[in-house]
């Protein structure tokens, strides 16, 4: 795991020394540029020496790239283009691989608009990091606000440049991705007047995340599988891709699907594939910890990458302030920037404010790490500090804050033994989003004809860092617009061949950069869960 | 006599002896100990449900239904994983314009056992996340789905309430239900009506090269 | 040519009076009740020295409950005479009931003398609407003859007879589950303690007994402990209802020696395996116990050599599997009927007997992997004691049962992995 430092305040010592106290000063703020910029370059991740290497094949090649990343999107296929001569085949109209968010409302919106539809997904349907997200969406729906603002606030914090038209279809679709969720039967939190409530992202000008408590992506997802179910769309559980297919020009036409329950191999032919595998947390970049779900092994890129779809913006990533680092089987667990957003401060070890707390997340991130490395951190293991997230004091200033917004908190923090309104919370920086991707166009197109990307498998949006309720966002305005795309550019669509002799290519590729035949990817899960392709994924037999 | 400092604790997963450092899940220690458990493992943070368990403590007969990735080791700890089981849902269609005489309809054809329920207290006891769920039941049954689904707002779809149902209903799914026909019935937050009806009329646009 | 050892008591022709109770009386009916009458003291003693045991499934000496019941004070006790009888493979107290009903309520009113009780229940299923129907009309014709006069006169006591239909469900003939049917409520087994025979039906104490336990009381009384001893084979006492089913030419239900040996049983009152099959397996006392083999058919039908091969006598039925028979498909239907059987009460068992179900059902459809089979072995491994009563131990011993004989019939259904 990731040392922080070794220097800090005992946690014993320091959870002693805390107060609670309502109202804390920050001082000397300091927002200057250059300031944010030397702090960055200091302590972000991104930055770290040593963190990227040039990509040697494929569309990106001599591109900067995190160099775990490198490896995953060198490497060879599991299969060999003879292995699918006698595997069965399935044909559907659209293909969709990945059942969160994007997944689902890019299938949902195929099949109304008539297109036959299969989603697979490696785990369960609603297995995601949709499922887990908390702080809620952002859309321009308060008076003084504008989707140019919400705009102008997306390019403000991602630091570097973006595709400027997807951000300004993003922020006007906002409104009405809103619509659309509360036509599924999604709750929102809403005031005394019946308007819909909103808080502040950090790094936003203005007040513009709508949420349902602290449980926004539990009842988003909850309510997209009822739709899900209540529809016409296959789903294919424990099904994870392991190779697209494309035709004799390169087109994607398929998927080769894995059952996890058997071991065998299917092959699904299909007018349009849409890719929303979401992002690689478990990869665990520079050995953080992750606040993501357990099949975030980034292997979308990969899929996309070997036939040769172009990816953007590959060394960087995000890492949410906010992951638990005590108790240690809760290492990563993030808890909301909405937290933040309604007041909480984070404090060093000897209890004072540090940085703005509603800076955008990559400032708050190095700021935090910044302090551990200099001595202020708490330590809670040889290896591991954190700072405070000071709960108590947000609770004093605003009493029964906690229960009502953040039941969600309360119930993990009850399961860790501390009562969040009396005792604060030790945390740092987690790696929790991968801000780049699959280049696409305005409906979701890849760079391969035949293959949408959408959701955080996706890039262009974001830059070098995602604003909190923008991921939420973007999943549905461009699930749906892929959807819809597919299923109306598809009827005119024949089956082409589904073949993998893209690997001739990639694989002559890989022997000029000498990559070993035993790098293979997509890695499927983490290596600490011990699984290998072919193995009984009950974990009955011991490894 | 120093007593040593216990760092270790014996458990027992789906059969096979593990001894594994404290602190750890249960899902954590399976893996720890060799065993390349994926099935029924997903947000690894108690939000997906998938993670069902039996668990029987030391020195007690009782044996609790709960979610593997919030469940610390403890010395003599049992557990046993459940199957994951593909459901086949109850499917409806809810109509437009929708009203609520046929949302009570569609309840009553979609849900006809809840009606019937005999009040075992089966769903309350298995649910990991405390929803008192046989009481929501009875509020949906009778038509008052806001208060019914908002006792689910912490619901993960674990589906332990329809397992452990002797009449067959369908707890949880009933929960979604109820909740998603309070939306539909009632919210129409104006700040977003208005906000939509701008961007109907052009009122607002992006400048995207300013 | 008669059997000397069938039917000799309880089935013998001369108590299958239906409800007609003059030829009862005029036959063997009302001597043992009129001994009870002149020394009520000596009822319990008498049933002690019998041996009886109780026949429902427990084995459980009947005189022990007696004594409870009689030694507990209380204006109000109550005799629940269990007819609930909802298992698959028993319906030997539907002929007890539908055939004999004297000796059934001589039976219970000597009950009451011995143990103080004035209220006597009749609990009744509801789908015997037969056996219903004749209790009632008897009962009748009891409660206007001179005996049963005689009897409150003598000892200066009120009995009342009411018959409870029960839900008709198998949950309902567990004890605790009988108390909270008779007082209006779902039959939710409640747990022991406390003991019914402490505290009971509204809280009084409460004597609950099989149909067939109470039907040899009248016999006993009339011929002494000693003749009851000898009627068993042995060293068991008295005769036994056995039901046998399954893959025999004749089934049915036959009275004989206790103790009588399962091969006799089978080849003798069962005519043999039905259409030249072999014997797989019996299933012993009901589907919520234990399996046995070829090898056990020598093994004498009563309840300590039974249990001394780890099998147990039950209510007495016997269902017989032939080689005809898959075991696996067998084992689905009877834990299927657990998991329907379940009252919801405790997750575990509920849950517990869905899952098995679950499993073996996709073992029995070729869908299974050996990852199953371990998880329906971890099942049965974590889950027995965990419920109220013992609904998910009998089917945990049924399907344990069956993975000790039949393993290998499990695993030709598994897919394999290469």
């Amino acid at each position: 795991m990731h040392v922080t430092s070794n220097n800090g305040v005992l946690y014993q010592d320091a959870i002693i020394a805390y107060k609670a106290v309502a109202e804390r000063i920050l001082v000397n703020p300091n927002v200057s540029a250059s300031f944010t910029s030397d702090l960055l370059k200091a302590y972000h991740p991104d930055y770290l020496q040593n963190a990227c290497g040039l990509l040697r094949v494929g569309g990106n090649r001599d591109a900067q790239c995190h160099h775990q990343l490198v490896d995953a999107l060198q490497s060879h296929s599991h299969l060999k283009p003879a292995d699918i001569t006698n595997m069965p085949v399935t044909e559907t109209d659209i293909l969709v691989i990945g059942g969160g968010g994007a997944g689902c409302a890019a299938a949902l919106t195929a099949a109304q608009q008539g297109s036959e539809v299969i989603l697979a997904t490696k785990l369960r349907l609603g297995d995601s990091n949709t499922v887990m997200a908390e702080g809620g969406i952002q859309a321009s729906i308060n008076k003084g606000d504008s989707p140019q603002q919400h705009f102008d606030d997306i390019l403000s914090s991602a630091n570097q440049p973006v595709n400027k038209q997807l951000v300004a279809d993003l922020v006007m679709d906002a409104p009405d991705v809103l619509l659309w969720l509360i036509e599924q039967g999604m709750q929102f939190d809403l005031d005394d007047h019946g308007n819909m409530c909103t808080r502040r992202a950090g790094g936003a000008s203005q007040s513009r995340v709508v949420f349902c408590r602290d449980y926004t992506g539990l009842e988003l997802m909850r309510v997209l599988k009822e739709s899900i179910r209540n529809s016409q769309v296959d789903v294919w559980n424990y099904a994870p891709a392991i190779e697209l297919t494309t035709d004799s020009k390169g087109q994607c036409t398929g998927a080769v699907l894995l059952s996890l329950e058997d071991n065998q191999y299917t092959l699904v032919k299909a007018r349009s594939v849409i890719l929303a595998t979401g992002g690689l947390g478990r990869m665990h970049l520079n050995n953080f910890p992750t606040s993501n779900h357990l099949g975030a092994t980034g292997d979308g890129l990969v899929l996309a990458y070997r036939i040769g779809a172009r990816l953007r913006d590959l060394e960087t990533f995000q890492y949410h302030p906010s992951g638990l680092i005590f108790p240690a089987s809760m290492q990563g667990v993030m808890v909301t920037e909405g937290i933040r957003s309604s007041g909480a401060y984070l404090l060093n070890a000897q209890g004072q404010r540090f940085i703005d707390e509603l800076e955008s997340r990559d400032i708050v991130s190095a700021a935090i790490i910044k302090e551990c490395r200099q001595g202020r951190g708490v330590q809670v293991s040889d290896d591991l500090s954190g700072v405070w997230l000071d709960t108590p004091g947000l609770e004093l200033r605003s009493p029964g804050i906690l229960n009502q917004r953040f039941p969600k908190l309360i119930a993990a923090a009850k399961n860790a033994g501390i009562d969040p309104r009396y005792k604060p919370l030790l945390i740092y920086p987690t790696l929790h989003y991968q801000n780049g991707g699959a280049v696409i166009d305005q409906h979701g197109q890849s760079t391969v004809k035949g293959l949408y990307c959408v959701g955080e498998v996706s890039g262009g949006i974001h830059g070098k860092n995602r604003l909190m309720g923008n991921s939420l966002l973007e999943i549905i305005s461009f699930g749906r617009k892929a959807g819809q795309h597919a299923a109306l550019s598809s009827p005119s669509t024949q089956h082409g061949e589904a073949g993998i002799s893209h690997l001739i290519h990639f694989n002559a590729e890989l022997q000029q950069a000498q990559i070993p035949l035993e790098k293979k990817s997509p890695v499927l899960f983490p290596e600490y869960t011990k699984f290998e392709i072919g193995c009984d994924f009950r974990g009955s037999e011991k490894i | 006599m120093n007593t040593p400092v216990v760092n270790s604790v014996n458990v027992t997963i789906n059969g096979k002896s593990l001894t594994v450092p404290k602190a750890l899940s249960v899902v954590q220690a399976l893996w720890l100990g060799g065993y390349p458990r994926i099935e029924s493992l997903g947000c690894l943070e108690g939000v997906c449900g998938s993670c069902r368990v039996l668990v029987r403590r030391a020195g007690s007969a009782v044996v609790s239904t709960e979610l593997a990735c919030q469940l610390l080791v403890e010395e003599g700890l049992d557990v046993s994983f459940l199957p994951y089981t593909d459901t086949q849902p109850r499917t409806y269609q809810l109509g437009c314009p929708i009203s609520l005489s046929s949302v009570l309809e569609t309840f009553t054809q979609t849900f006809p056992e809840a009606a019937k329920c005999r009040h075992c207290g089966g769903c309350d006891n298995s649910c990991p996340k405390g929803i008192t769920v046989e009481s929501a039941i009875t509020l949906a049954t009778a038509g008052d789905y806001q208060t019914a689904g908002e006792m689910f707002l912490e619901c993960v779809l674990c589906e332990l309430c329809e397992t452990a149902c002797p009449e067959f209903i369908t707890p949880a799914q009933i929960g979604t239900f109820s909740r998603k026909v309070t939306t539909l019935l009632s919210r129409r937050p104006s700040n977003l009506i208005h906000r939509i009806e701008a961007l109907a009329h052009q009122q607002f646009k992006v400048d995207i090269d300013r | 040519m008669t059997d000397p050892d069938l039917n000799q008591v309880l089935l013998n022709p001369k108590c299958c009076t239906k409800k007609a109770v003059l030829p009862w009386l005029n036959g063997w009916g009302g001597k043992g009740l009129l001994n009870a009458v002149n020394a009520p003291e000596n009822i319990i003693k008498t049933i002690k020295e019998a041996h009886l045991l109780g026949l429902g499934g427990s084995g459980f000496p009947t005189y022990i409950k007696w004594q409870s019941v009689a030694d507990n004070v209380a204006p109000d006790k109550y005799l629940i005479c269990n007819g609930n009888e909802d298992e698959p493979g028993t319906f030997k107290d539907r002929v007890l009931l539908e055939q004999t009903p004297f000796q059934l309520i001589e039976g219970a009113t000597i009950a009451a003398i011995a143990c103080g009780i004035n209220h006597v229940v009749f609990y009744i299923n509801p789908h015997l609407e037969n056996a219903i129907q004749v209790v009632s009309n008897a009962l009748k014709e009891w409660q206007s003859s001179d005996i049963y006069a005689r009897v409150l006169q003598t000892l200066d006591v009120t009995i009342s007879y009411t018959i409870v239909k029960s839900n008709g469900i198998y949950i309902g003939g567990e004890e605790t589950a009988v108390i909270q049917t008779i007082e209006g409520k779902f039959p939710f087994p409640t747990g022991k303690p406390p003991y019914p025979t402490e505290q009971g039906v509204y809280g009084s104490p409460t004597l609950i007994n099989n149909i067939e336990t109470l039907c040899n009381v009248p016999h006993i009384m009339r011929n002494g402990a000693q003749w009851f001893y000898n009627l068993g084979r042995n060293d068991s006492a008295g005769t036994k209802l056995y039901t046998i089913s399954g893959d025999v030419e004749s089934p049915g239900v036959y009275e004989l020696p206790m103790g009588i040996s399962l091969s006799e049983l089978i080849d003798k009152y069962g005519s043999g395996m039905l259409h030249q099959t072999r014997l797989k397996s019996v299933i012993t006392g009901g589907p919520s116990n234990s399996m046995l083999t070829a090898k056990d058919l020598d093994v004498s039908l009563d309840f300590t050599s039974l249990e001394s091969r780890g099998a147990s006598l039950g209510t007495g039925a016997m269902i017989v599997i032939s080689d005809a028979d898959h075991i696996v498909q067998s084992i689905s239907e009877y834990v299927n009927f657990f998991a329907g059987a379940s009252c919801g009460q405790c997750p575990p068992c509920k849950t517990g007997t869905y899952f098995l179900a679950q499993i073996i059902a996709k073992i029995d459809s070729n869908k299974a992997t050996y990852a199953d089979l371990e998880q329906l072995t971890d099942l049965c491994r974590i889950l027995p004691g965990s419920g109220k009563c013992h609904l998910v131990d009998g089917a945990v011993k049924l399907v344990k049962s069956s993975l000790n004989h039949f393993k290998d019939e499990y695993e030709k259904l598994l897919i394999k992995r290469e």
